[in-house]
C-alpha cells in the first residue's frame, strides 16, 4: 500500500491536507492556544521530550564546542567588556550593601517586618528550540505551569511558559510574543512590543508610552510594571537605547532586552502568581519551593521552617 | 516490505525532529531544516505520492506542536513543498549536485512560505529574527545535507542499492 507506482491522487490529497491545515490554523487562532490545541501540544511534548532529553545529553557538548569555535574571534573583546562590567558591578554591589545596611537599621528603628514571601523557583536546562520558542527539561511534574514567568539566572525577564507537559515545557520569549508587555521606565508606564524581522545585529523592541510626561534617555532601565498580569513587578527587562521626547502625549523609542534567548542554557521559572489560597489561610506562608539544580539534577525541597 | 518502509520513514522523521529541535535548535550558523528536507527527498523515492504528502503534513504538524507557532503553519508549508517536489522531481534526477540544488530551491520556497503565511497570521516575531539570514542559511545548509545524504536516504527507503547512482 505504501510503496507502489505514482498515482494521480496527489492533487486531491494535497488540497485536502491544505484545507485541514488552514482549519487547524483557524482553530488555533480562535482558541488562542488553549483547549484541544493545548492538549495536543502537551501530548506531543510528553511523547517527544524523553527523546529530546537523551539527544540533548549527547548534543550539548557538540553544540557548546561549535558555539565556542564561532565565538573565539570575539573572546578578547568580550573579556575586556566583561572586566569593565565586573568593576562596575562590584562598585554597585558596595553601594547596594550600604543601602541594605541602612535599610536594616531603619527596619530595626521602626520595628518593621518584611513579609518574607519568596517565589518558588525551578531551574531548568534549555534542551532545544523551535523557531524562537525554547524547550526546557522541566514540566508540570516539577511545578512548571502554563503562563508562569521565566527569567534567566541574573533575574532578567525571558518570557512566559507557553505550554507544558509532565516532563518538559515550551517558553515563549518576550521578543517573540505577540502580546505587549506592560513595563515601567522611570515613573512612566509603557508597553513593550516586538519588532518583527529585526536584524541579527541585536534584538530590539519598541517601547510605546502613551501618557508620556517626561523624556526617556538612552540607558534608562526598563522594568516589569505592577500593572502587568504576567510578571511580578520590578523585574529588569532591558534598557532604552535611544533618547526620546514626548510628542503630544506619547513617545516611542527602542529597547534592547537584557537577554538574548538564543544564547540561554539555563532558565528559572517563577511560581507566580503565588497560590492565593495558601497565602490567605496561613500567614507564615508555608510555601513549598521545588528547586532543581540544573546540572546534577538533584532536587531540594525547602519550607520556611527549614529556612528558620 | 511495506511495514519496513513505513518504519524507516517513521524513524527517520522522529530522528530528524529530535535533531532539529535539539542540536540545530542550539546552533546559530548551521541551521538546516531536516524535517522539511525529508518531505522533499521522499518525493525521489518510490513511496506513493499520497503517503509522501501525508508524511510531510504530519512531520510539519509535529514541529508546530513542539514549538509555539500556529498549529498547521508548518504542516501546510511542508505539504506544499512536498507537492511541488513530487511534480518537479524528474528535473532533479540528473546528478547528485542537481538533486542538492533542487532540494535547496525547494527549501528556499518553504522558508519564504513560512515567513509569508506566518506574517499573515501574525507570527512574524515568533519565527525568529533575521529573516534574510534565515532565507540564505537554511537553504544552503539543506543543499549540503541533501548532497551528502539524499542517495543514502533514497536507497534506504526504497531498499534499492542502485537508486540515485549517476555515471
Amino acid at each position: 500500500m505504501l510503496t507502489s507506482k505514482q498515482s494521480d491522487r496527489a492533487l486531491p490529497t494535497f488540497i485536502s491536507l491544505l484545507v485541514i491545515g488552514v482549519l487547524l490554523m483557524t482553530f488555533d487562532v480562535r482558541l488562542e492556544g488553549g483547549g484541544v490545541v493545548g492538549v495536543l501540544r502537551s501530548g506531543t511534548q510528553a511523547i517527544v521530550s524523553p527523546m529530546q532529553r537523551i539527544a540533548a545529553f549527547a548534543v550539548t557538548p557538540i553544540a557548546n564546542a561549535l558555539d565556542s569555535l564561532s565565538n573565539v574571534a570575539s573572546l578578547r573583546e568580550q573579556n575586556a567588556a566583561l572586566s569593565a562590567q565586573l568593576a562596575e558591578s562590584q562598585a554597585s554591589l558596595v553601594a547596594v550593601q550600604d543601602d541594605l545596611a541602612k535599610l536594616d537599621l531603619l527596619e530595626q528603628i521602626y520595628d518593621l517586618e518584611t513579609d518574607g514571601a519568596e517565589l518558588g523557583q525551578t531551574v531548568a536546562n534549555v534542551i532545544g528550540s523551535v523557531d524562537a520558542a525554547l524547550i526546557i527539561d522541566k514540566g508540570i511534574a516539577n511545578g512548571v505551569l502554563v503562563g508562569q514567568p521565566v527569567i534567566d539566572t541574573n533575574g532578567y525577564v525571558i518570557g512566559t511558559v507557553k505550554s507544558a507537559s509532565s516532563g518538559s515545557a515550551t517558553v515563549l520569549p518576550i521578543t517573540a510574543s505577540r502580546d505587549g508587555l506592560t513595563v515601567l521606565v522611570g515613573s512612566q508606564t509603557g508597553t513593550l512590543v516586538t519588532r518583527p524581522f529585526s536584524s541579527d545585529l541585536g534584538l530590539e523592541m519598541d517601547l510605546d508610552v502613551f501618557d508620556a510626561r517626561e523624556p526617556v534617555l538612552a540607558g534608562d532601565r526598563v522594568l516589569t510594571s505592577a500593572a502587568s498580569t504576567d510578571y511580578p513587578a520590578g523585574l529588569p527587562v532591558g534598557e532604552v537605547i535611544e533618547d526620546a521626547s514626548p510628542e503630544s502625549t506619547s513617545l516611542t523609542t527602542s529597547v534592547r532586552p537584557f537577554v538574548d534567548p538564543e544564547a540561554l542554557r539555563f532558565v528559572v521559572v517563577l511560581a507566580w502568581p503565588p497560590d492565593p489560597v495558601s497565602a490567605a489561610t496561613d500567614d507564615t506562608i508555608p510555601e513549598t519551593t521545588d528547586t532543581t539544580i540544573a546540572e546534577d539534577a538533584t532536587t531540594t525541597t525547602t519550607t520556611p521552617e527549614d529556612d528558620g | 516490505m511495506r511495514g519496513r518502509t513505513a518504519l524507516v520513514i517513521g524513524l527517520t522523521v522522529v530522528i530528524a525532529v529530535v535533531i532539529q529541535t535539539t542540536l540545530f535548535g542550539r546552533l546559530r550558523v548551521v541551521t538546516p531544516d531536516l524535517v522539511m528536507l525529508i518531505g522533499i527527498l521522499l518525493a525521489l523515492t518510490r513511496v506513493r505520492t499520497e503517503a509522501v504528502l501525508g508524511v510531510a503534513f504530519l512531520s510539519g504538524l509535529i514541529m508546530d506542536l513542539l514549538g509555539a507557532s500556529l498549529i498547521g503553519l508548518r504542516a501546510v508549508v511542508y505539504t506544499t513543498v512536498a507537492f511541488i517536489a513530487i511534480r518537479t522531481k524528474e528535473r532533479a534526477e540528473l546528478g547528485r549536485v542537481t538533486v542538492a540544488l533542487w532540494a535547496g530551491l525547494l527549501t528556499l520556497l518553504g522558508v519564504v512560505l513560512i515567513l509569508l503565511i506566518g506574517t499573515l497570521f501574525g507570527q512574524a516575531a515568533l519565527l525568529g529574527e533575521g529573516a534574510v539570514s534565515v532565507m540564505i542559511l537554511v537553504p544552503l545548509a539543506n543543499v549540503a545535507v541533501a548532497a551528502l545524504l539524499a542517495p543514502t536516504f533514497v536507497r534506504l527507503v526504497d531498499r534499492d542499492r542502485t537508486a540515485l547512482r549517476y555515471p
